[in-house]
């Protein structure tokens, strides 16, 4: 609703005077070469319905007051199917109006039968943004409907009065988890006439989290029945492939998609833009930094406004360094570049954004972060410093730019990255691909019996109800010969004395973030937080962490106790940790065995260490230190997909078990490639190693470009000097306890085993390169053996033969 | 590896702390997948050999019978006569009226004490037992409820309210924080009626805070029947180990600490009702008891400003500098400038500069004495009051000169 509907057409019409199409010309004429692919999506003219005649007077009249006069016809469609009783998605681009789609089944209910509704953003800014413009809708109208956020920031003594006089609360699935379920008694009166439940930006609840959050929606369920209410759900999402199916998983229940947006767009220019080659040899190219900073400088010098993607926030923070560098020289002017990613603290992140939409800023160098629906006002162009490892994520990304239907320049850069390589050589295969399905694994058992422990202290569990589809009887039979629960009749009843929802963390199996404390100056003050996961990369004592662009230095880590204080230091380098993996082979699911190869699925453990970190030149990028990472090991149950050969079948087949090695390790890197697109996963939700199954040793590339065995007490082993030699390659699910990629990967094997087989072969390079089987260094020349050819070599053995 | 102990290794990994435990004997499928969960495996169900104690002989060790499926019912008379520790439960029979208590303190005073399966809230939490005690003529009567099942909850909650009239006020301790608003909890979920949400409610922790904090360690009811009633527990069963004694006698038909905390929660109640006893007569003789004589001017000038001034007046113990300065501002509004005086002019002269500003004031407008006030003026916080006051001190001395000299020049002869 905050695009007015009206007035909009007649942009596109001014289109060639654009500055952002200028830019497109631009970049089009003097890079030419470097362009693999281009797309151009027509301007789209609105398609539009008149106001539903069963819209209340009030609502239509407040409609009108903000110059609405008319609706996009997928928010009349949306009426139409909420209106009929219907669960219902609505899958539109970025600024179609989407809010308007629940907000007013929502407020004509609440008007017309005092019925209330829970909203649920992924984000607590999210929230406080949907609040703002309920009001000004509510204040146009008059119409006295109360909207309020409910989060982990409201008072104590203001939430009495979101739970009893609020018509519509604005929360988030984490509070809604540990901060009103569990307590949904106080809650009685808000649950009773629950009537609308609305998600929005459900896209982000993939993976882990929405795994949690669908347990959480049945949970909510529960608890309506329990209070006699049956409420709606109307969500929202940025394009995916499978909302409905998303959907529905989420609540558990059929839902109908509305796909068609009626709203109007402005033109969009896409390019894919690949680095140039700096050395043919080793097929090494330009860094996609040096190509962004260069677009992004254009862009600023010609005045124009955007925003900048990185993959980490190192990468932020080392983008966000060249282009002050560049424009924000002369401190007596406002900065012109910003920073913004996790980690920074709320209001730090606010001020940003709102910054943002005044226009006081004309460039950010972001994360993911701003990749949801923050209002961060109107973008001409938005660069994307590498593949953001999904189609949907990187259209979730280019929408950012031309949100008010101006034409809009999008440019994906291509890092050397192998998936980037591949999508930027198959400009098709991008450019024509759906979008990702978004995957939950609603029945993981951990995340599933946390739930179940959850529901268990909120209501006690009756016979025959279901909870998820394992056998909830088993689940609960379990608990109770563990003493959580406690059965009674034909009731089971929570039985223990603790809060279980506080040690249920939604968006991380790991918990407790770590705070950064600057104790520059004898002072101690916090400056960011770091999620669990991340610290041991990022916080290691010695480590150079940066926020907008400062650098600080960790002097101290205090692992149990979270903390992490650093002082600001001058170091004209930054650091980058260096991590090995070693895995386990702990249980086969199934298992594929032919004469000369194995694969295999099943269960391992996963042992990661942080051995140290190397120090990297600002600019020049040359190596100029390393330090040791003192940090206790990071563990893991996962599942994995492995492959073995026959160890005779190696024997014949190579030369040394050196060569062997480095073929394994190549074979992996490309068989990530494959699996990761094929999977239509983030890369890093796959991992890969190469090892022996039980982790007496596993491979990693040296310093000399070899591959290097090394035991678990971290010492090199020869190869030579061992007695039953078994490499085993593993990709891995990234997340503890698996959430449900290795099973179609095995499905999948013998295509991904030929693609990466095709992926290596047909590689323009001599020896091997980041697009294929990983960098290779310049001595390569001199091994005496192709490192490509070995790779060829492993990818052949454990391709299966039909024999 | 079996998938039970790899679950728990899982658990770990989630950086949820835990122990493996033994491997159980079941095996349907899914709970060998479940395996390794981090909670203790509780005691196996007593053998046959062990006898489980039923409701029925429950009911008979704590002196009291069942009244319904799952509820036992405990009685005790306790004449007003007794003594508990060094103080006598004669005190119950005066009229408890604290300061500022009208209407409330004439009720009929109801003493309300639960013990729960956790001290967290939300509702997974359940009373298991709630104790109650008023006075019946010459006795003290106190009246528990214990649950002996999840089935007995909704009965349980019935008895209580149907134990209470709308002529009641309760008197709890940290009633207000928990026992209520859990009690609340249970009733909405077993939709049972309750009217004591409408009652007056008197939660003594509070008052004992104000009064006692800055002496006592803590204002554990523990440690006030020890400073304030004089006695010590012997072998009571601490409160914290409430949730684990009921589950036993859930799980395994084990009585003993079950009984012992049914124990515990009358002694609880009884200490509470003559703690509300004690304190109306504390507040009687302040001085007889180690008492913030400040904070209790302070609760009691609410209600009578007269009374409060004339406590902390007359009171032997040496003030600190709020019962100072409290003392100070109450002698202004009494007008007595000299109490008043005395007393700024000593804090200021130890740097106190809110002192300063009574003094200031107090030349300035009463005694309008200019320069004194300008003295005390400059004592003062620095900041918009202090350059607001000494402008307007200023400006009047400079009108003051102004009219000297006009006068004096009209009085000079032409």
């Amino acid at each position: 609703m905050s695009i007015p509907a009206e007035a909009l057409d007649n942009l596109t019409a001014t289109a060639a005077r654009d500055p952002a199409d200028l830019l497109a010309s631009r970049l089009r004429a003097e890079y030419g070469a470097r362009i693999t692919g281009e797309l151009v999506i027509p301007a789209k003219s609105g398609d539009y319905s008149p106001l539903p005649e069963d819209l209340d007077h009030r609502l239509a009249q407040a409609l009108r007051q903000r110059q609405v006069e008319r609706l996009y016809t997928h928010q009349a469609a949306a009426w139409a199917s909420v209106r009929s009783r219907r669960h219902t998605v609505i899958v539109t681009p970025t600024a179609s109006g989407k809010t308007l789609c629940y907000n007013l089944p929502v407020l004509q209910a609440a008007l017309q039968e005092k019925a209330k509704a829970l909203y649920l953003f992924p984000t607590k800014a999210l929230a406080q943004d949907q609040v703002a413009e309920l009001s000004a809708l509510n204040e146009a109208g008059e119409l006295g409907v109360k909207a309020f956020t409910f989060d982990g920031d409201t008072p104590g003594d203001a939430r009495k009065a979101v739970r009893t006089r609020g018509d519509i609360v604005v929360s988030n699935p984490d509070m809604l988890h540990q901060g009103i379920l569990p307590h949904h008694t106080k809650w009685a009166q808000f649950f009773e006439s629950l009537r609308y439940v609305v998600i929005d930006e459900m896209h982000s609840y993939r993976g882990v989290f929405g795994s949690h959050v669908a347990n959480v929606m049945r949970r909510l369920r529960r608890i309506c029945r329990f209070y006699g209410s049956d409420p709606l759900f109307i969500l929202c999402s940025a394009t995916i492939a499978n909302p409905a199916q998303l959907a529905g998983e989420l609540i558990g229940a059929e839902v109908n998609a509305i796909t068609d947006s009626g709203a109007p767009q402005g033109a969009k220019h896409l390019l894919l833009w690949n680095p140039p080659v700096i050395n043919p040899d080793l097929g090494i190219r330009a860094s996609a930094r040096s190509q962004t900073t260069r677009i992004a400088k254009l862009a600023l010098r010609q005045g124009l406004k955007s925003i900048v993607f990185a993959q980490s926030r190192l990468m932020v923070e080392v983008l966000t360094k060249y282009l002050k560098d560049a424009f924000d020289k002369d401190p007596r002017y406002p900065a012109r570049v910003a920073a913004y990613r996790g980690g920074y603290l709320p209001t730090e992140r606010r001020a940003m954004e709102r910054k943002l939409r005044e226009g006081k800023l004309d460039c950010v160098v972001s994360t993911s972060a701003l990749e949801l629906g923050v209002d961060i006002g109107a973008l001409d162009l938005c660069v994307l410093n590498g593949y953001p490892g999904t189609i949907a994520g990187t259209w979730q990304r280019l929408g950012r730019a031309g949100r008010r239907q101006r034409t809009a320049v999008g440019v994906l850069v291509a890092s050397s990255l192998p998936l980037d390589q591949y999508i930027i050589r198959n400009p098709d295969f991008f450019l024509g691909a759906s979008p990702e399905q978004a995957r939950i694994d609603p029945d993981q058992l951990l995340i599933l019996l946390d739930h179940i422990r959850c529901a268990a202290f909120e209501l006690p569990f009756r016979q025959g109800e279901a909870f998820g589809n394992e056998d909830l009887g088993d689940m609960l039979a379990y608990l109770a010969e563990h003493g959580v629960v406690h059965r009674e009749g034909d009731q089971w009843h929570w039985m223990t004395d603790s809060y279980p929802a506080n040690s249920v963390s939604l968006r991380s199996v790991a918990e407790g973030n770590f705070l950064v404390i600057d104790t520059s100056e004898g002072k101690q003050s916090v400056i960011a937080e770091v999620d669990y996961s991340s610290a041991p990369m990022t916080l290691y004592e010695g480590a150079i962490y940066m926020i907008q662009s400062t650098p600080y230095q960790v002097e101290r880590l205090d692992w149990e106790g979270r903390k992490a204080f650093v002082t600001r230091t001058r170091a004209d380098y930054y650091t980058d940790a260096i991590d090995y993996t070693r895995l386990k082979i702990l249980e086969r699911f199934e298992e594929a065995k032919q004469t000369q190869q194995a694969v295999a699925q099943g269960e391992v453990h996963l042992v990661k260490r942080f051995a140290g970190y190397k120090k990297i030149r600002y600019y020049s990028h040359e190596n100029v230190g390393y330090g040791n990472i003192d940090l206790p090991d990071q563990e893991m149950h996962t599942t994995a997909v492995w492959w073995q050969v026959n160890p005779q079948a190696l024997e014949a087949a190579f030369d040394s078990r050196q060569i062997a090695l480095d073929g394994f390790l190549g074979a992996g890197y490309a068989l990530h490639i494959v699996a990761a697109m094929r999977m239509l996963s983030e890369s890093r939700d796959i991992g890969r190693a190469v090892g022996d199954g039980n982790a007496r040793w596993f491979a990693t590339v040296g310093a000399n470009g070899r591959g290097q065995l090394r035991s678990a007490q971290d010492e090199a082993i020869d190869p030579a000097q061992l007695d039953h030699f078994t490499p085993t390659l593993f990709l891995y699910d990234n997340y503890p306890g698996g959430i449900g990629i290795t099973a179609p990967l095995y499905e999948d094997r013998s295509e991904i085993v030929s693609d990466a087989r095709q992926l290596v072969s047909e590689c323009g390079c001599a020896y091997g390169c980041p697009s294929c089987i990983g960098p290779i260094l310049a001595s390569d020349e001199v091994r005496g053996y192709s490192p490509k050819e070995a790779a060829l070599k492993v990818l052949l053995l454990v391709s299966e033969d039909d024999a | 590896m079996t998938l039970r102990s790899r679950l728990s290794l899982l658990q770990e990994q989630a950086g949820k702390e835990r122990k493996p435990r033994p491997a159980s004997t079941s095996d349907s499928p899914l709970r060998q997948r479940l395996a390794g969960i981090r909670t203790a495996r509780i005691t196996a169900e007593p053998a046959a050999s062990e006898s489980r104690t039923s409701d029925e002989q429950l009911a008979k060790r704590l002196k009291g019978y069942r009244i319904a499926e799952g509820v036992i019912q405990i009685e005790q008379r306790l004449s007003l006569k007794g003594k508990l520790g060094q103080r006598s439960l004669a005190m119950l029979r005066n009229s408890l009226r604290l300061p500022g208590e009208g209407r409330e303190a004439h009720l009929r005073q109801v003493y309300v004490d639960t013990e729960t399966t956790g001290l967290s809230g939300g509702s997974g939490t359940v009373a298991f037992l709630i104790g109650m005690a008023l006075v019946d003529e010459d006795a003290l009567v106190v009246t528990q409820y214990l649950m002996t099942r999840f089935s007995g909850e909704s009965a349980m909650l019935e008895s209580f309210s149907q134990a209470l009239s709308l002529d009641d006020r309760l008197v709890s301790y940290n009633g207000k924080s928990f026992d209520l608003p859990l009690l609340l909890t249970r009733y909405r979920m077993q939709a049972v009626p309750q009217c004591f949400t409408q009652l007056p409610h008197l939660d003594l922790l509070h008052p004992v805070r104000r009064l006692f904090a800055a002496g006592w360690p803590d204002c554990r009811l523990l440690t006030l029947e020890d400073r304030l009633l004089g006695f010590r527990r012997q072998h009571d069963l601490p409160g914290s180990e409430a949730p684990a004694a009921w589950a036993d006698y859930l799980r395994q038909g084990r009585a003993e600490k079950l009984i012992q905390v049914v124990e515990h929660n009358r002694q609880d109640i009884v200490s509470l009702a003559l703690a509300h006893a004690m304190l109306v007569s504390v507040i009687d003789r302040p001085e007889a008891y180690e008492i913030d004589i400040v904070s209790l001017a302070q609760w009691l000038s609410a209600s009578d400003r007269a009374a409060a001034y004339a406590l902390l007046k007359s009171t032997g113990q040496p003030l600190d500098g709020r019962g100072k300065r409290l003392l100070a501002q109450w002698a202004r509004g009494a007008q007595e400038w000299d109490l008043a005086l005395g007393i700024w002019e000593e804090l200021s002269k130890q740097g106190c500069r809110q002192s300063a500003e009574e003094l200031a004031k107090y030349h300035e407008h009463v005694s309008r004495d200019l320069n004194v006030a300008k003295q005390y003026c400059q004592q003062m916080k620095p900041g918009n009051d202090r350059r607001r006051r000494l402008e307007r001190i200023e400006a009047k001395q400079y009108r003051l000169s102004l009219q000297t000299s006009l006068s004096g020049f009209a009085v000079e002869p032409n």
